[in-house]
């Protein structure tokens, strides 16, 4: 099978029986904003807006060097702002404005 | 969090916000704007998954093992027999409880991702969520169990059960020896994480 039959048969994501390193027992408490971006997964979830599966297809859809370059959750919000955009829920241009005004609030107010 | 102009999650004194952090922040508040999801929604759902600890599982587990009528009802339908228990199973997913026994041993993993019973167990541990575990469980179990320093003999069988959006597993672990005499709220106690994973087992 040449390299490209093998990224065709096997999605970023689907990565069962692969042989890799060895399982290093990594864990870390959640940074505030990660858990806001899991409870966001939650609520879009709730609505009907974005379901699990959409998000996983949606971080798949950013690409292997994506995914490899991004942490677990800038993944997700990452995705979650592509599949929006696709939804027509939201235009890309609004959400650049509103993080230029989200930048702005928190540089207005630097560190004490 | 209640209101969408002037949102600081993070006090004042916290440095600037990452990239992906302020994207979070912008999608959230956009969302709200919008009136697609409600101001205190993310708030209460933090709750929610602040309360949701392996705690929870144990004492499902614990339960299972001194009552036999709800270990029949817990193997038959997890998600019922946890909402009789008071674990809402708060998101639209089948929860499939794994019994361990002396022929077979039970582990979970998400090869695709990251599914987990999140409202009996919380969120998964950053391990769960990398590479090598997702990729080595459904083809290597023995040898990612002696990683956890787990020895399961040749003559148990290891099923390995591959999780996805709307289908989570939990294991049943096996009741250790020689807990004859102990409460159930002190065989709670000894009911791990990554024992309902089913990278270890129960010790005494």
């Amino acid at each position: 099978m040449n390299h490209s039959e093998d990224l065709l048969k096997r999605l970023p994501n689907d990565i069962g029986g692969l042989s890799t390193d060895r399982v290093q027992q990594t864990d870390h408490v959640l940074l505030p904003w990660e858990k806001r971006c899991h409870a966001l997964a939650d609520v879009l979830d709730f609505h009907k807006i974005i379901n699990t599966e959409e998000k996983r297809r949606g971080v798949e859809a950013l690409g292997a060097e994506m995914m490899n370059s991004l942490t677990y959750y800038e993944r997700w919000i990452a995705a979650f702002s592509v599949i929006l955009f696709q939804k027509q829920i939201l235009v890309p241009d609004e959400l650049a404005r509103k993080m230029a005004e989200v930048e702005a609030r928190y540089a207005r107010e630097p560190a004490l | 969090m209640e209101t969408h102009d002037h949102d600081h999650p993070m006090a004042s004194d916290e440095p600037m916000p990452s990239y992906y952090e302020i994207m979070e922040i912008a999608v959230r508040e956009l969302l709200i704007e919008k009136k697609l999801i409600g101001p205190g929604e993310i708030r209460r759902q933090i709750e929610v998954l602040d309360s949701r600890t392996p705690a929870l599982g144990a004492k499902v587990v614990a339960r299972a093992w001194v009552d036999p009528e709800f270990r029949t009802r817990l193997l038959a339908n997890g998600r019922t027999a946890c909402e009789e228990f008071g674990i809402s199973i708060y998101d639209d997913t089948r929860l499939i409880v794994l019994e361990n026994t002396d022929k077979v041993h039970n582990l979970i993993v998400c090869t695709l991702c990251s599914c987990y019973p999140r409202p009996v167990l919380g969120l998964p541990p950053d391990w769960y969520k990398a590479k090598p575990y997702r990729a080595r469980a459904v083809k290597e179990p023995r040898a990612v169990l002696e990683e956890f320093g787990t020895h399961i003999p040749e003559d148990v069988e290891i099923r390995v059960s591959d999780s996805t959006a709307m289908v989570r597993y939990l294991v049943l672990p096996q009741r250790p020896a020689g807990t004859e005499d102990l409460s159930e709220e002190q065989l709670a106690a000894l009911v791990t994480r990554d024992a309902m994973i089913g990278v270890v087992q129960v010790k005494l």
